[in-house]
């Protein structure tokens, strides 16, 4: 036997993670800085998968980090500027205690600050990168936007935060992006695809901030800081790509609309110009002035086959599209003051819409309640007073819907003082068999182009029949067809065994039709039990299992729709009786 | 020295006239005088008599304190005055004690009268704070200054300050611009490559490129989305059915909780077989006095072990005989076991079959076994992960009861803190590691005293 003898936790996975606190002394940062500059370049800790072995032989919970990633942090030029900081400090700390006002003076003047900038050209090297991640940022800001400004965080920031939200919504709007908003307890969820990239947010209703203590906001503010940084590039380039001014300037037409009021009721004059622009009512100025930009043609390249319908269908989708985006163009809206305007001038802007509102509610208002050519006035109390006779009087809800269905929905039912049709949320995909409720489908038949005012609940009640029905019926069909025949059969077998003479006739013959479509079902039906028939046993187990799964799911789901049929019926009686 | 002088000799006239008498000189010329050598210093100090000096000096110092200069020079009509009887204010002054009684004393207080500075000699004057050192340098140099600046001419030092440049204040503003200046500046950061100045390698050794960042670390540690859309049952005017859902998710959640909750509770409450009756009270009381016949049974135990012991020392050494015996047998073993292992395998050979179907079975379990490890991998990653003392824990459901639920967006109540939400989804996609807020720790105890004030009124 040679050789040194082996030692424990000197090699393998012992070497390969280091604690936080051994990383922390590495670095020669306090632990608050530690975890500042991890969060800012995105190294997180690891669960290591032999504990023991990592800490090496105790079993002591604790906080991990690759060593690798510790070592490329000990590059990063940023905790140089945080020793420098931490040194700001006790300078500062030590001019006051001696109360010497000029070197306090002095030394603020020289704080030492960092910029991200290197941080996020490393962290997302290229702009889809940062697209992809911006999910984060837009919560965060505008999380960050609706604080009030006291002490729980700077003033900067919420400023900062507020500027890159509104932005971002100049653009969504200016982009006509937004696909979907959902309306939830907690705050207003949206959907935009931008650049082909499906960008979730969530925005908190106004003023619902209760702070909750066990929030670390030292941490949260970190992730701010990150994330306006990586918000205002994102914010650049989205700008240029539409060939959009940056930092956004106001159209100068809409400008002149916006001035007739008197601005300094409003906000300070250095706010006003955000304040303008968050009022999101006017479009935004351009590089290449307002020349209407023909809409760019897709390219035709000739084709052939399948392709051919694939591109049809492309070409179908996109006109859709072309028209949803235009779905409130043409429509003029007035806020009513109890509704949450930032939130629906957002989205009637998105689709086209013009949108004002009472002068006192907010800045940027354009037109008066009293404007002969307004469409829709939305309102949220049961009644209202002065009602003009040319315009609908609907609740906000409407609007969501709208954009959630993909058209313009029936104004009946969301009157004034109605009973509102439930808000469903767009980012459910019922797979076939799931329940569906009847608000959905009844939405789904709008979108096919039908009118169910007339014939709602036959349909209703057809619909679900059918779903239920449409499996067996495909491979019962040809199975009734052939008993048909074989009973023509027996029939004939049997007459003949009793020694009748069969009643033997010539008859004109009948041309039977084919009907290619039924052919081509039937083929299908056919292939499709012969493949049954041919399974293995394992695999018609398995395919058996898969069939009752699904069968189980219709069930249920017809079970639901039984029983909000009753729920309607008897809501339906209840309001007869009421009447009478 | 020259005043004092002339003080002196006016007090050696004939006229002069001290203001404390004369003292009796007889003393000091009755005794004998003492013949002392006169050439020394430390003699002249001792035995010659100043007395007579000092004495008129302090005279004379006197004289001047209380009337200004010396009496003998003071003109007669400063001295006397014509006495022409009682002076008739006598009425007057009786009055004016009654009244003074009850008006304020008009004059000054007593007492600063007595701190008044009464002596006519004027204090000396401090000749330090009126004078200036350099003043005659200083003067000679303002007065040339003067004239130059008559002329024009403008001193260098003043020359060198007016041609300093001006410090470009903007520049270093820029530089200690704060991140989370409300107005800073973006730009393309995914335009251009910035280009590299200078050598490669020159860069690299001198520590001033930029380390490339590994690939590894864009990874996301979790595969869950950003925003965790809520359920269809948390809209604010949500459908029937899918709102039922969520409230029966909540519920579980809830029953979930309530079970750990009371599982503990069970464990800490006071097992009843625990407590004292009155039978285990009294079986403890006679615990000892009753005697039993367990030792009557440990006895023989003893003995046992004893022998035990005895065995493991007689070992004996085996005889010659015995070992080639023991050889035998182990040779025997060993052939035996070589012509079993020998007999299995050409068995084997008829039971290739069955081998076969057994290594299949193995490896499809193994297979199995692989697909599920893969499996829990794959929903791992959507876990939270351990990161550090405390797991995970989820923030309670937002849920609004069915009786809760607003008719309008107007009358709706949020639900729940977005602040909250994130800060959990950061720690559920493993961003962050789930922490505590840091608790207070007071390092001696607060003492309790009652106030005075307040233990009168309790």
């Amino acid at each position: 036997m040679g050789g040194l003898q082996k030692k424990k936790y000197e090699r393998g996975s012992a070497t390969n993670y280091i604690t936080r606190n051994k990383a922390r002394k590495k670095l020669q940062l306090s632990l608050p800085d530690f975890r500042r500059l991890c969060i800012l370049k995105g190294i997180y800790p690891h669960e290591p998968k032999h504990k023991k072995k990592v800490n090496k032989g105790s079993t002591a919970p604790r906080t991990f980090y690759l060593l690798k990633d510790i070592r490329f942090l000990l590059h990063e030029p940023i905790v140089g500027k945080f020793r420098e900081y931490k040194v700001f400090v006790r300078k500062l700390k030590k001019a006051y205690g001696k109360t010497e006002w000029g070197s306090v003076e002095r030394l603020k003047d020289n704080k030492p600050t960092y910029k991200l900038d290197h941080i996020i050209k490393e962290r997302y090297p290229t702009f889809i990168d940062a697209l992809r991640d911006i999910e984060d940022a837009l919560c965060m800001g505008f999380l960050f936007s609706t604080f009030a400004r006291t002490g729980k965080c700077h003033v900067q920031t919420i400023q900062l935060c507020r500027r890159l939200t509104v932005e971002w919504m100049n653009y969504v709007i200016t982009s006509r992006a937004l696909k979907k908003v959902f309306i939830s307890i907690k705050g207003i969820y949206y959907q935009a695809e931008v650049m082909g990239q499906l960008i979730t947010w969530l925005v908190p209703y106004q003023f619902s901030h209760d702070h909750p203590t066990d929030v670390d906001y030292r941490v949260m503010a970190t992730f701010t800081e990150l994330y306006t940084t990586l918000m205002g590039f994102v914010n650049f380039r989205l700008y240029h790509s539409l060939n959009l001014l940056y930092p956004p300037k106001l159209d100068s037409k809409a400008e002149l609309e916006l001035k007739g009021e008197d601005e300094d009721d409003y906000a300070m004059n250095s706010e006003s110009y955000l304040e303008k622009l968050s009022a999101l009512s006017a479009s935004l100025a351009r590089v290449v002035s307002a020349t209407e930009e023909e809409e760019a043609e897709l390219d035709q390249f000739p084709v052939e086959g399948e392709d051919m319908e694939k591109m049809e269908a492309r070409e179908k989708e996109q006109i859709e599209q072309e028209a949803q985006k235009k779905l409130f163009e043409g429509l003029k809206f007035f806020l009513n003051r109890e509704v949450p305007r930032e939130s629906l001038a957002f989205v009637i802007r998105c689709f086209g819409g013009e949108v004002s509102w009472d002068k006192s509610v907010c800045m940027g208002s354009t037109y008066d309640v009293t404007d002969e050519t307004i469409t829709h006035h939305i309102v949220d109390r049961p009644n209202i007073d002065k009602q003009y006779i040319n315009r609908y009087y609907i609740q906000p809800q409407w609007l969501y819907d709208c954009v959630n269905a993909k058209l313009v929905l029936p104004v009946e039912d969301y009157f004034l003082g109605v009973t509102l049709p439930p808000h469903l949320s767009p980012f459910v995909e019922e797979k076939d068999g799931d329940y569906v409720p009847p608000e959905k489908l009844k939405i789904m038949a709008l979108q096919r182009g039908e009118n169910p005012a007339q014939e709602e609940e036959e349909e209703e009640e057809g619909e679900d029949d059918d779903e239920e029905e449409e499996e067996d019926d495909n491979d019962d069909e040809e199975d009734d067809e052939e008993e048909a025949e074989e009973k023509n059969l027996k029939k004939m077998e049997e007459q003949r065994s009793q020694g009748k003479s069969l009643p033997v006739k010539v008859t004109p013959g009948k041309m039977k039709v084919e009907n290619p479509e039924r052919l081509e079902q039937e083929e299908k039906a056919e292939e499709k039990r012969l493949a049954i028939m041919m399974m293995k046993k394992k695999e018609k187990y398995l395919y058996d299992k898969i069939m009752f799964g699904k069968k189980r799911k219709v069930r249920e789901a017809n079970k639901l729709a039984a029983k909000r049929k009753a729920f309607d019926d008897a809501e339906k009686a209840k309001k007869k009786k009421a009447r009478k | 020295m020259a005043a004092r002088r002339l003080k002196r000799v006016a007090a050696s006239q004939p006229g002069f006239l001290g203001l404390k008498g004369a003292r009796d000189t007889a003393e000091l010329l009755g005794g004998r005088r003492k013949r002392v050598n006169k050439n020394k210093k430390k003699n002249w100090n001792k035995h010659i008599d100043v007395n007579d000096v000092e004495d008129f000096l302090e005279d004379v110092r006197h004289q001047e304190r209380t009337t200004g200069g010396l009496l003998s020079e003071k003109p007669d009509d400063s001295l006397f005055f014509l006495d022409v009887g009682q002076p008739q204010r006598a009425e007057p002054k009786e009055e004016e004690p009654v009244e003074g009684k009850r008006k304020k004393r008009r004059g000054p207080l007593r007492i600063d009268l007595i701190l008044q500075h009464d002596s006519l000699v004027p204090p000396p004057k401090d000749v330090l704070s009126y004078q200036q050192p350099n003043a005659k340098k200083l003067r000679r140099i303002a007065q040339k200054a003067e004239q130059l600046a008559a002329k024009g001419v403008v001193p260098r030092r003043q020359k060198r300050l007016l041609n300093r440049q001006p410090v470009n204040r903007t520049t270093k503003k820029a530089v200690t611009e704060a991140n989370n200046n409300p107005d800073r500046e973006y730009y393309d950061i995914w335009g251009q490559e910035p280009k590299e100045v200078g050598d490669a390698w020159f860069l690299q050794q001198t520590g001033k490129k930029r380390v490339k960042r590994p690939e590894k670390l864009n990874e996301k540690p979790s595969v869950l989305p950003a925003v965790e859309v809520i359920a269809p049952g948390g809209s604010y005017n949500p459908d029937f059915f899918s709102h039922q859902a969520l409230l029966q998710e909540a519920h579980e959640v809830e029953v979930k909780k309530q079970k750990a909750e009371d599982k503990i509770e069970r464990q800490l409450a006071v097992n009843r077989e625990d407590t004292a009756t009155e039978e285990t009270i009294y079986q403890e009381q006679v615990e000892g006095l009753v005697e039993e016949d367990d030792e009557e049974e440990a006895a023989p135990i003893e003995e046992e072990e004893i022998a035990s012991v005895g065995a493991i020392t007689v070992a004996e050494k085996k005889t010659e005989r015995q070992r080639r015996k023991e050889r035998a047998e182990k040779l025997k073993w060993q052939r035996r076991q070589a012509n079993r292992l020998y007999n299995n395998q050409r068995q084997q050979l008829f039971q290739l079959r069955s081998i076969k179907a057994s290594i299949k079975q193995q490896e499809q379990t193994t297979k199995d076994n692989q697909k599920e490890r893969l499996a829990k991998k794959e929903a791992e990653k959507a876990q939270p992960r351990r990161l550090g003392k405390l797991k995970f824990q989820a923030q309670d459901l937002e849920v609004k009861l069915s009786d809760e639920l607003a008719g309008s967006l107007r009358q709706l109540k949020p639900e729940g803190s977005i602040l909250k939400d994130r800060f959990k989804s950061l720690q559920k996609r493993n961003l962050i590691e789930p922490r505590e807020r840091a608790k207070f720790k007071r390092r001696h105890k607060v003492k309790y005293v009652e106030k005075r004030a307040f233990r009168e009124i309790s």
